[in-house]
């Protein structure tokens, strides 16, 4: 039932203005949950417009089930689809604006009825069958969204910041059951957020996007973890940005960030001339006082989270580090002006691409 | 406090005195029509249904009042399909020099429709066509139209396209989405202006003046030639009738498809 997308070489630019979409390349696997991240305008909805139908790719190729429908228009394309805004029929009831696509397809009226009531049952909204959409609350609102959308048994389920109007405590609620239905449904969920911890949370994979290009492809832990360009590394949590020369050899490469911190590197090919690196904060460790480690700084300031504290260290050179430690309970966090040496191994640190 | 008080007294009688002065003129026209003397005497000296006895027994003011119900329903009609899909086109169509060609649709409203009157008489003397029950309809489009761009354009400003696009994606094909979803949403306002259009249709003077075929008149063309020799009771019945027929129009409308709107407008 669920299918592949395969997106080839993709562009779209409105009305010879820039591209909004610039050359992207991604497969998304059957069942998967895909999510498209990055921030205002980067070109997410563009590209799920493309996919759904609404919009025509100026140059590229987009295969669902290995079927080219780059020129497949919307209706013919067997795809949910859940709006930012919902887009509910203001003029139908909950039942019929669930039963709309049934009804294009010509089921019978008793299987429809039927379906329906699934529908709403896997949505948790029994008994609201004939309300109007304006007598809902967003929250409700969007399960009728849902139930619309999954009640065809689309090949592909489509979702433009679903839960971008919630309040954060529904959105969390949202974010577990759509990917419990997801998971249970198995259908291809393509997922558009600028919330990179929604996608963090829900995703099997992640395509990060920054103006109309694709940054990155991968899973959370890989996007998190293993950042592949300075743009990625910035938008997904915190990180430390450092960038230097290529100084040291072969097989110890390091980087001289300024006359104060050269910083050795994992051992990698192909290395040259001025790199840009990464660190989290949570790979830094920091030791009050002493020498030795990597770096030596002071507390500049403390901001405890609860679970963790996050300090923010001057190094010399009129240069800031960010270091998370967790809460371990040994008391308060270290006071601003104390000495700490700062600590982690070369593997910590990700070489980005700019 | 106290002047709160004044003021919403005040807010109170300016509104009621704005109603007075609208609704007097109809107040006077029912009294006229129900009162024996024919002429307008006030206070009234007795009441009589005689003009309206006197209205409907006139072969010439019941032919009159039939052809203007026939123009007008004939105007509605095509008035309210020309004013929509005229409206969406200029909303949807992609075309350029829309705000022209709104600016176009809309003129008849700023124009004298005497001068409308005048110069489609003069099309159809140059076509030679003679004086067709189609060419007054023609007439009333041209006056009428506008009023139904107008507010189709306005419930059009406030659609939501996604709701088309929601329509897309569920299977229906465009003329199926059309049907489903945009005309159910645009309906408050294409009423609204067919609703202006009879009216309008009804009610109409200049323009019929210059294209009712002699023996062959409106309403409102056979009451202003009645008026020119006589003046009585049988202006205000026929006024009467007038004002109910067209309150009925719009209460039926209203009932059966419905003014209100779902959207919030
Ligand atoms: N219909 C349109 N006409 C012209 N430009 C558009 C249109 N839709 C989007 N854009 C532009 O394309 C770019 C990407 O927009 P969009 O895909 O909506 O981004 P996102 O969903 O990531 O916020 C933006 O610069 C936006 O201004
Ligand atoms: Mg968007």
């Amino acid at each position: 039932m669920s299918a592949r997308i395969e997106i080839v070489g993709v562009s779209k630019s409105y009305d010879g203005a820039a591209r909004a979409v610039d050359d992207i390349h991604m497969t998304i696997e059957p069942g998967e949950f895909f999510s498209l991240l990055g921030p205002s305008g980067c070109g997410k909805t563009t590209t799920l417009r493309m996919i759904a139908g609404f919009e025509m790719p100026s140059e590229g190729i987009i295969r669902v089930g290995g079927q080219d429908i780059t020129r497949v228009p919307a209706h013919k394309r067997d795809m949910g689809m859940v709006f930012q805004n919902y887009a509910l029929f203001p003029h139908r009831t909950v039942r019929e604006n669930v039963a709309f696509g049934l009804r294009m397809r010509k089921m019978p009226r008793a299987a429809i009825a039927k379906k329906v009531d699934e529908a709403l049952a896997m949505v948790a909204l029994t008994g609201f069958e004939d309300r109007m959409p304006g007598q809902l609350s967003g929250g409700q609102q969007q399960r009728v969204a849902l139930a619309r959308a999954i009640v065809i048994e689309p090949r592909v389920l489509l979702c433009d910041e679903p839960l971008g109007a919630l309040d954060k405590k529904l959105r969390q609620s949202m974010q577990f059951e759509l990917k419990q239905l997801q998971k249970t449904l198995g259908v291809t969920l393509v997922f558009v957020t600028h919330d990179q911890e929604e996608a963090l949370a829900m995703s099997d994979r992640i395509a990060v996007l920054s103006r109309g290009k694709v940054e990155q492809v991968g899973t959370p832990t890989e996007i998190y973890d293993r950042p592949a360009t300075r743009f990625v590394a910035d938008f997904i949590g915190e990180t430390n940005l450092f960038r230097g020369e290529l100084v040291g050899t072969d097989g110890a490469p390091a980087l001289r960030v300024d006359g104060h911190l050269t910083l050795a590197l994992p051992a990698a090919d192909g290395l040259s001339g001025a790199i840009s690196v990464g660190l989290r904060p949570e790979k830094v460790r920091l030791t009050p006082g002493g020498a030795g480690a990597q770096a030596q700084g002071t507390v500049e300031s403390a901001n405890f989270q609860g679970g963790h504290v996050l300090y923010r260290i001057a190094l010399a050179g009129n240069r800031h580090v960010l270091a998370q430690s967790p809460n371990d309970g040994s008391g308060a966090p270290l006071a601003a002006g104390t000495p700490v040496s700062l600590g982690w191994t070369p593997a910590d640190l990700v070489i980005l691409k700019d | 406090m106290l002047s709160l008080k004044v003021g919403r007294f005040l807010y109170l009688a300016v509104n009621w005195a704005v109603l007075a002065f609208l609704l007097l003129p109809i107040l006077i026209i029912f009294v006229f029509a129900l009162n024996p003397t024919p002429y307008i005497e006030f206070p009234p000296v007795g009441v009589t249904l005689k003009w309206f006895d006197k209205f409907f027994a006139s072969p010439q003011f019941m032919s009159a009042l039939l052809l203007s119900l026939e123009v007008a329903a004939l105007t509605t009609i095509a008035a309210t399909v020309l004013g929509a899909s005229a409206a969406l086109g200029i909303a949807r169509g992609n075309v350029p020099g829309s705000r022209l060609i709104t600016a176009i649709m809309l003129s008849p409203l700023m124009l004298p429709a005497i001068l409308t009157g005048l110069a489609l008489f003069q099309t159809y003397v140059l076509m030679d066509v003679g004086r067709p029950l189609w060419g007054l309809v023609v007439g009333h489009c041209l006056v009428t139209v506008p009023y139904v761009v107008r507010t189709t354009l306005a419930v059009l400003h406030n659609f939501d396209l996604r709701l088309e696009e929601a329509a897309r994606n569920l299977g229906a094909s465009p003329q199926r989405t059309f049907f489903e979803v945009t005309l159910p949403l645009i309906k408050p306002g294409v009423i609204a202006g067919g609703i202006f259009a009879f009216i309008v249709s009804f009610d109409q003077f200049p323009v019929s003046l210059f294209l009712v075929s002699p023996g062959q008149e409106t309403l409102p063309i056979t009451l202003f030639n009645y008026l020119k020799y006589d003046l009585d009771g049988t202006i205000g019945a026929a006024s009467v009738v007038s004002i109910l027929l067209a309150a009925l129009v719009v209460i039926g409308l209203d009932r059966t498809v419905g003014l209100r709107s779902y959207v919030k407008l």
